[in-house]
């Protein structure tokens, strides 16, 4: 019983925290998506019931931005993964050796992606910029912002920009491996590849879940780069769930339509956490 | 306890070799963004693009110096805002985490929903938020978007909260309870000290995500609190994107982050605990 | 001791009075760039002359430019006071209307004489004006004068031009003077300065269209729609874009785009992108807001056509030449606690005197004497007043609630076209649907 007032004690704060400063926004988003309501009528917006809600699950644009938002959410998350195992197996000596490396190594991070969108309209202009230039160099002229390139494009910007998270996060987890295991392997006479295939990465298995995990959501929720970069176009090739919920509540002033678009995406987030959370929290304990 | 293998000679040419592609191409927006605030717009504008030009520091002295900006006061605005939003997720995270690993307590509930909070486009909080802050008075205030930023940053120190202590040996603490350790002593003493760099892993992201947010600092602040994330798009005009500023400004955005992240490095030493007790 | 209470308290007092006759200071928002830096001008002047007497200061407020509209729509509908007066725009206006006080009752009775009627207009709403003008855009033809000339006067370049117009456009035409462009003699033009068209074609591209899913670019293409007789909606408020006219007009853009003479990346151009394209001398010509004449006619910005800028009114159609016409303006914040002085302010603004100093400062103010009478510093200028005057247009519901809604719709359904995402029957059909749907809201 006192282990129980003794958790209740240690999550109270979290607790508290989430309902004085999310419960009123989240009260307020519920009536308001169950509303006709614009920044007209802010104060005094019309229960109309579930028609946001069913306009939603209408909207063709909706479901397209959402498979938008999933195809580079998956892709990306791959990729920043994949490339920061790599990173982080092969470089650990070095980067243990000399630790300000890893410091140039998350540079990329720093940069607010909403700056960096800005900037990369520079480097990707077809006359000025910097890309092009170097792509003309091996006689590639693609037109990086036209409708074969522009999806590539933000999913190689997002990754520049946040594998280093992933490396960071993964570098982290290697070194919490004991080097006894290793040791003993080596001992053993397993061969290093051996040793990574069922030493290191089983081992990793639950941080790399973890990280994916994490990457998955942020760059599921995918806006300023993109939105800076294109506007969520040509058309709406680049239009994610997040750009289109902000055009719905901004652009168009459609806010009951943009909150319930909004939850019925957390109604899916919800479902998706549930099932891999099983995995991400239990993970391997030993 | 045996060493680990130091790598040979070839070992370490080539992994020199991989370092250096990793952080020319990672780092290319960097590079290309510093370059381009020591050009005069003449050499920005250049078609093709040039390598060789005579540096001017022009940009940096309009950014710090333009008397309707004030720039040194963005980029303090952002430091508090990342500090104390760190600070608020960590002291909210770490005990509710340990309370959910340890104690299995509230984690199929609290988990989900904290995480939810970030699967949300934080767009639709806006309003709300507009209107709670006007309320309170907290609107472009530092507090405010403190409290934001702890928003932003609480599902992730949740999430990697739980992984250390999960990852921590259990043995320690237990031998603590028998001790007759409180609550608090376990924590402060054992799972803080023992949980280092993981704790400023989650700290130095958890800054650099507080650090970039934009559309929170554009729509709670007016002119004390704005962020330098916003201050640097005020060189964006409708006459174009005045791109030497912008990309002085972004710079000096870098410089703060930078810095907390090579001091913190020296903590991020190797979890041998782990190990130790093991073993 | 006693001396030093006095003078404390003299202190006190001082500082107490001078709380109380502190200054009712009004605050101006503004987005950064040439607009706020020649405002600031005009605050200057006022806060220095006419604010001495009347006992209040004017000062700027700068919001980032990005998310403008949005930051600011969020302000004036929460009721911030945070700012008594604030940037209004044709297209933002109808949205911002209930958020703003009328102006009416603040200014002179003399104030519309002097200002553009279309720059009234289309700041006006419900027979109430909403905000002083300030800057007032249209579109030009912009061309290289010495491309132009040797078109114009080179036998050999007109037999190509000649030959190119027949292959790609089915007939045989002679090069136009920019002024008298059609729309094929713009297309005409734009294939014979396209390398891969005229391999002897000193530029790369024709032109530089501005093709991002983005409100802006809708606004310059609503030249070839209303040139061609079309418009959003007919007189009755009947939705007309998906007319035989905005097929036209869309098909004026995807013929430039099909035969290569738009760079392929001018999917992704908005201003600046354009303005790269014809500065570097990549593209001979761009149809482009006159506000780019100082920027790619600077030798300092762009060396390569600094000096040699020309500009044309918009390519005619059917209906002659046309261009969408749009002016800045000063609003006043209906939740402002300072209306009287805020008003003061927006009358001064409204005066030629004022007008003359944001002119002078950089400003394109919507009064054709001063655009007139700077034809020395700003060659531009005199254009800007006489096009809006005579082939200004603001498209019919262009001031409304949905206006902003419907360029969105406009925007995202005709870049999906250019980039060849969707048919341009879709487009059309889609466009009028989002549109209706806009204006049900």
């Amino acid at each position: 019983m006192q282990r129980r007032r003794e958790a209740w004690l240690l999550i109270a704060p979290l607790v508290l925290f989430m309902v004085v400063w999310l419960g009123f926004p989240f009260l307020s988003n519920l009536y308001y998506s169950l509303s006709d309501v614009t920044f007209e009528t802010l104060s005094s917006p019309t229960l109309v019931g579930v028609e946001n809600f069913t306009a939603a699950i209408d909207s063709a644009a909706f479901w397209q931005s959402l498979w938008f938002s999933l195809r580079f959410a998956l892709i990306s998350t791959a990729a920043q993964i994949v490339i920061a195992l790599i990173l982080a197996i092969a470089l650990r000596p070095l980067l243990e050796r000399y630790r300000f490396l890893l410091a140039i190594l998350i540079l990329p991070l720093m940069i607010s992606p909403a700056l960096m969108g800005i900037m990369y309209k520079l480097m990707l202009n077809e006359f000025v910029g910097v890309v092009p230039q170097y792509l003309a160099l091996f006689g590639l002229y693609p037109n990086l912002l036209g409708p074969d390139w522009v999806v590539t494009v933000v999913i190689v910007i997002e990754v520049l920009q946040w594998t280093p998270f992933a490396l960071l996060l993964l570098l982290t987890a290697l070194q919490a491996i004991p080097d006894e295991l290793t040791d003993a392997a080596y001992v053993d006479g397993a061969k290093p590849a051996h040793q990574l295939r069922y030493i290191v990465l089983p081992l990793m298995g639950p941080a790399i879940a973890l990280t994916a995990f994490i990457r998955f959501i942020d760059s599921f929720r995918v806006f300023d780069h993109i939105y800076v970069l294109t506007g969520g176009g040509p058309g709406t090739l680049t239009t994610s769930s997040s750009i289109f919920i902000y055009r719905a509540f901004f652009q168009q002033g459609r806010l009951g339509f943009a909150i319930a678009s909004s939850l019925i995406l957390m109604a899916f987030s919800l479902l998706l956490l549930w099932v891999t959370m099983r995995y991400v929290l239990k993970g391997a304990r030993t | 306890m045996t060493r680990r293998r130091e790598p040979g000679v070839i070992g370490w040419t080539w992994r020199w070799i991989l370092f250096i592609v990793a952080a020319v191409v990672l780092n290319l927006p960097v590079v290309f963004t510093v370059l381009t605030s020591f050009k005069v717009n003449a050499d920005i504008n250049a078609s093709p693009p040039v390598w060789l030009f005579e540096p001017t520091l022009q940009h940096y002295i309009e950014v710090l110096t333009t008397p309707t900006l004030n720039f040194p006061r963005y980029l303090a605005n952002s430091f508090v805002l990342a500090a104390a939003g760190t600070l608020i997720a960590l002291v909210l995270a770490v005990p509710a985490a340990y309370a959910i690993v340890r104690m299995k307590f509230g984690g199929g509930t609290i988990v989900p929903i904290v995480l939810m909070l970030r699967t949300l486009p934080l767009v639709i909080f806006a309003i709300p938020f507009y209107f709670m802050f006007q309320w309170l008075g907290l609107l472009d205030t530092r507090l405010g978007l403190s409290i934001i930023a702890a928003i932003i940053n609480l599902p992730f120190a949740l999430l990697f909260a739980i992984a250390m202590v999960r990852d921590l040996p259990y043995e320690i603490e237990e031998a603590a309870r028998v001790d007759g350790a409180s609550i608090g002593m376990l924590l402060w003493r054992i799972v803080i000290p023992l949980g280092r760099p993981m704790l400023i892993s989650i700290a130095i992201l958890s800054f650099i995500y507080a650090w970039n947010e934009f559309l929170f600092g554009l729509i709670l602040t007016t002119r004390s609190a704005t962020p330098v994330t916003v201050g640097a798009t005020l060189f964006a005009t409708s006459f174009g994107i005045r791109w030497g500023p912008t990309s002085a400004a972004m710079v000096l955005s870098l410089l703060p982050p930078m810095l907390v992240g090579l001091v913190c490095f020296r903590y991020l030493t190797r979890a041998l605990t782990a190990g130790a007790v093991k073993g | 001791m006693k001396k030093y209470l006095y003078g404390a308290s003299a202190f006190a007092l001082a500082t107490t009075i001078g709380a109380q006759a502190a200054l009712a200071d009004v605050t101006l928002l503004f987005w950064p760039g040439p607009e706020s830096e020649a405002m600031q001008q005009v605050i200057d002047a006022f806060n220095e002359g006419p604010g001495q007497e009347l006992g209040f200061e004017v000062e700027q407020l700068l919001f980032s430019r990005q998310g403008f509209f949005d930051k600011e729509l969020s302000d004036l509908a929460a009721g911030s006071t945070e700012f008594d007066l604030a940037l209004v725009t044709t297209y933002t206006l109808g949205r911002y209307a209930p958020f703003l006080e009328p102006l009416d009752g603040y200014l002179d009775a003399d104030v519309s004489n002097h200002f553009a009627s279309v720059a009234l207009d289309s700041l006006s709403a419900d027979g109430s004006i909403y905000g002083v003008p300030t800057d007032i855009s249209v579109h030009f033809a912009y061309y290289r004068n010495d491309l132009i000339d040797e078109l114009m006067s080179n036998p050999d370049w007109q037999a190509r031009y000649s030959e190119i117009a027949a292959e790609h456009l089915g007939e045989a035409r002679d090069p136009v003077a920019p002024d008298d462009w059609t729309w094929d003699d713009y297309i005409a033009t734009a294939l014979f300065f396209t390398q891969s068209i005229n391999p002897d074609s000193p530029t790369q591209f024709g032109s530089a269209l501005q093709l991002q899913n983005l409100i802006f670019n809708i606004m310059i293409w609503q030249s070839t729609l209303v040139s061609n007789g079309g418009n959003w909606m007919d007189a009755d408020g009947n939705i007309t874009i998906d007319s035989d006219a905005a097929r036209t007009g869309l098909n004026i853009y995807q013929t430039i785009i099909d035969s290569g003479a738009t760079p392929p990346g001018s999917l992704s151009y908005e201003f600046a992108e354009a303005n790269a394209a014809f500065g570097t001398g990549r593209a001979a010509t761009t149809l482009q807001w006159n506000a780019a004449f100082n920027i790619v006619n600077d030798p300092n910005e762009y060396p390569e056509t600094g000096g040699l800028v020309g500009v044309a009114p918009m390519p005619a159609g059917p209906e002659g030449h046309r261009t969408h016409s749009h002016s800045l303006g000063i609003g006043m914040n209906a939740a402002s606690e300072n209306k009287d002085e805020a008003g003061q302010f927006l009358n001064y603004l409204a005066s030629i005197e004022a007008q003359e100093i944001y002119a002078a400062a950089g400003g394109t103010p919507a009064v054709p004497s001063i655009l007139e009478g700077m034809s020395d510093v700003r060659p531009e200028f005199p254009l800007i007043g006489q096009f809006a005057a005579d082939y200004g247009f603001v498209i019919n519901g262009g001031t409304a609630a949905y206006a902003v809604p419907v360029y969105e719709v406009l925007a995202q359904e005709f870049s999906g076209y250019w980039s060849g995402q969707i048919d341009i029957d879709t487009a059309l059909s889609q466009a009028a649907d989002g549109m209706a749907q806009a204006i049900a809201q």
